[in-house]
């Protein structure tokens, strides 16, 4: 904690609403992350950033503004149209779950491009370089925008925690929590909602791909070390907001690193180490002590849902 | 009118454009190809993810193939490319079985962390290449024509010959191993008790998928990619049903896609590549809509067609029961359009004010009582149902039961029987 508190007293006031900003995503990414990657949805995440173009293109056109609330609020829009493209897909066609992502994530994707090329090419002001929306803009975060980044984490992680029966009911066994009389649905879409919130809170952060590494890899690193989903949400977060912190604070020490991959890299170096050591289900436990191995029968039933 | 001098003008225009459009279009048509034809087979078996993760991951082996002195779209660049996309796969396969993670999550940490590392890499290295990862992303399709090699004497565009090279090789590559695909990517644990080598068709599959994501990169760009190796494929598996079918209408639908891309986005002055996606969606659009059988229009169909062929039973079994009645022959009952597609069908004729049934009429509505009544009894007798719950049932069921099933449940019930309401069960007549 002193090393970080020293770092906090040292660091440009510019680097510290950053780092507060990434960090609040971060966490809140996790949480939510942590019951998306049990009901294995993955990677839903990334069809929800790579919609979001559409919006954040529809925003600027409509509103002529281009400040960071008016465009994650069009973003969030066409995120949530693409969640329920795809549900819809999964209900009507015979197309499989895996491709259905494909197509929605490339062909929204795609339809932002041409949003945003045509734009570009009729002189649409503030359109140029929109398309680096997906990228990331980090260093470019102000107070304001990291205030706006920590208030809908605060919420999205108080939505978990006040649902997190619910969750994680459906999130288990959603055909048991949908014949006890549970809105198994309802539980669902708001799930999928909070996904495509934090995806959409996280882009200025992180940029696309690598706001789905944040949905998915603290989860996955907290995976490892416990079988309980409380512990689990709290490693999450935590593995979130420090990968946050310490992303922002590294890219800022070195020059040229950018901070978005930087912050994805300490999260792939937790996961790693948390793959090896972890008691129990770390790779090290597995082949110090073999017997300890087998609480497959456990492990199984939580991965197999 | 307005469509011959839309055509007028489109052709306008594609005689001024000359070579130059030619050349992308051409490009991008081949990149097409050889996307869908590997995309079909990582459709079918499931693998479209591992689509999205390979056309990131890619990113760090081309930039080390570049630093390696490799030229963009040279073969150290596809080797590079080729070994990320491997180590992609492998990653995932590692996290699966070691850490019992599930597939998903597995491809998320592989691809997402190779794509930090790639582009931190190009960041790092600055001006020692010359690898915008915004290009990467969106391809600069407009740029192809102008990067030339001499191939036998002509100078064609780099980007549409190593995009011929790679089509070439993946249907070659297909066309040798198409039994052991077509046996792997339906029942993998079948292909392999029986010798099929699957690991080795498996890898052989990514080695495909990655040539054909480098050869598309350039010129469409990673995201873009995903679009030709999945949608034409989804599309065409919901179109047809065989593997072959589907692996020739997905190159025929991405390569339609293409060239219809590339056109309407000159037409309405956008991203090319953009385009294509999005008309390769309207494509999936539309054959979810017409595909036969599941399709949208299709199952609307169906459910019309057996709406009216209801409707117009419920009515020849009504005027059947006037007559069985004695009742004023139709009294009561519309003219609606059931009624005039049976009087159409020389099931019904008019008489006076109404409607009489014809001796052909007469036998088909007296099968639909006779399932109607021989049900209601069936069910009053083993069912257990107050008389009052039995019409719902047997209202639905009388559309449905066949000759077979109605002999059977006369034998269960017994000579000599009458329906819960006392009405006599009419007899089954030869047709």
């Amino acid at each position: 904690m002193m090393p970080m508190l020293l770092l906090a007293v040292l660091l440009p006031y510019n680097t510290l609403v950053v780092a507060g900003g990434v960090a609040a995503v971060g966490c809140a990414a996790g949480v939510v992350g942590t019951l998306s990657v049990l009901r294995r949805r993955a990677l839903v995440g990334d069809a929800a950033a790579h919609a979001t173009l559409v919006g954040v293109a529809m925003a600027l056109l409509v509103t002529g503004q281009r400040s960071l609330a008016v465009l994650l609020a069009g973003g969030l829009v066409s995120a949530i149209a693409a969640l329920v493209l795809l549900v819809l897909i999964r209900r009507f066609t015979r197309t499989r779950d895996d491709a259905a992502t494909a197509v929605v994530l490339s062909v929204s994707f795609g339809l932002g491009i041409v949003l945003i090329s045509g734009m570009v090419a009729r002189g649409v002001p503030g359109s140029a370089g929109l398309e680096r929306f997906l990228l990331g803009h980090t260093a470019a975060l102000t107070i304001g925008d990291a205030t706006l980044l920590g208030i809908v984490s605060t919420l999205a992680v108080a939505c978990v925690w006040l649902g997190l029966k619910e969750a994680t009911m459906v999130a288990f066994d959603p055909a048991f929590a949908a014949a006890a009389g549970w809105p198994a649905t309802a539980i669902d879409l708001t799930l999928v909602t909070l996904v495509a919130v934090m995806v959409v809170v996280g882009l200025p952060a992180a940029g696309a791909v690598l706001v789905t590494a944040l949905v998915v890899i603290p989860p996955v690193a907290a995976r490892q070390w416990t079988d309980r989903i409380v512990p689990m949400l709290i490693i999450a977060g935590g593995i979130g907001l420090v990968c946050g912190l310490a992303g922002v604070v590294i890219s800022s020490l070195a020059t040229r690193l950018s901070t978005g991959p930087v912050v994805v890299l300490v999260a792939a170096g937790c996961f790693v180490v948390s793959l090896v050591i972890a008691p129990r289900r770390g790779l090290l436990a597995r082949w110090w002590d073999r017997p300890a191995a087998v609480p497959t029968a456990d492990q199984q039933r939580l991965e197999q849902r | 009118m307005g469509a011959a001098a839309l055509a007028v003008s489109w052709w306008g225009w594609l005689e001024s454009i000359g070579p130059m459009h030619g050349w992308a279009m051409a490009t991008a048509a081949v990149v097409a190809a050889g996307c869908a034809t590997v995309g079909s087979l990582l459709v079918v078996r499931r693998l479209s993810l591992l689509g999205d993760a390979i056309s990131h991951a890619v990113l760090p082996g081309i930039v080390v193939a570049v630093l390696l002195g490799g030229r963009p779209g040279g073969p150290l660049v596809l080797l590079g490319a080729v070994v990320a996309a491997l180590l992609t796969v492998g990653l995932t396969q590692l996290f699966h079985r070691q850490a019992g993670l599930a597939e998903d999550a597995g491809v998320g940490v592989a691809f997402t962390t190779l794509f930090a590392i790639g582009v931190l890499l190009v960041t790092v290295s600055g001006s020692r290449i010359d690898l915008d990862p915004g290009c990467i992303l969106y391809g600069i399709l407009e740029l192809v024509p102008f990067d030339t090699v001499p191939v036998l004497g002509y100078e064609l565009p780099r980007a549409f010959f190593s995009a011929a090279i790679v089509l070439l090789v993946v249907s070659v590559g297909l066309w040798l191993s198409w039994r052991w695909q077509l046996f792997t990517a339906f029942d993998a644990d079948a292909a392999r008790a029986a010798g099929v080598p699957t690991t080795a068709v498996t890898v052989g599959l990514l080695v495909g998928v990655s040539l054909a994501t480098v050869a598309g990169f350039e010129a469409v760009g990673a995201i873009l990619v995903v679009a030709m190796l999945v949608v034409p494929a989804a599309a065409a598996e919901l179109l047809v049903q065989r593997l072959s079918q589907v692996v020739l209408l997905a190159v025929a639908l991405a390569v339609t896609g293409a060239v219809a891309g590339y056109l309407a986005a000159w037409r309405f002055d956008t991203s090319a590549a953009g385009m294509m996606a999005v008309v390769l969606g309207l494509e999936y659009g539309v054959a979810v809509l017409v595909a036969p059988q599941e399709g949208l229009l299709a199952r609307a169909a169906a459910r019309l067609s057996y709406a009216w062929r209801v409707r117009c039973e419920d009515r020849l079994a009504a005027l059947w029961r006037a007559e069985e009645a004695g009742l004023p022959v139709a009294g009561g009952l519309s003219a609606g359009p059931p009624l005039q597609w049976l009087r159409l069908q020389g099931r019904i004729e008019p008489v006076g004010t109404g409607y009489r049934l014809t001796p052909r009429g007469r036998a088909e509505g007296e099968l639909i009582v006779r399932s109607h009544r021989l049900w209601e009894t069936w069910l009053g007798q083993h069912a257990n149902l107050p008389v009052d719950h039995l019409h719902p049932p047997a209202e639905w069921i009388e559309h449905h039961l066949g000759a077979r099933l109605r002999q059977r449940i006369e034998q269960d019930l017994g000579r000599d029987v009458r329906d819960p309401h006392g009405s006599e069960i009419p007899p089954e007549r030869p047709a």
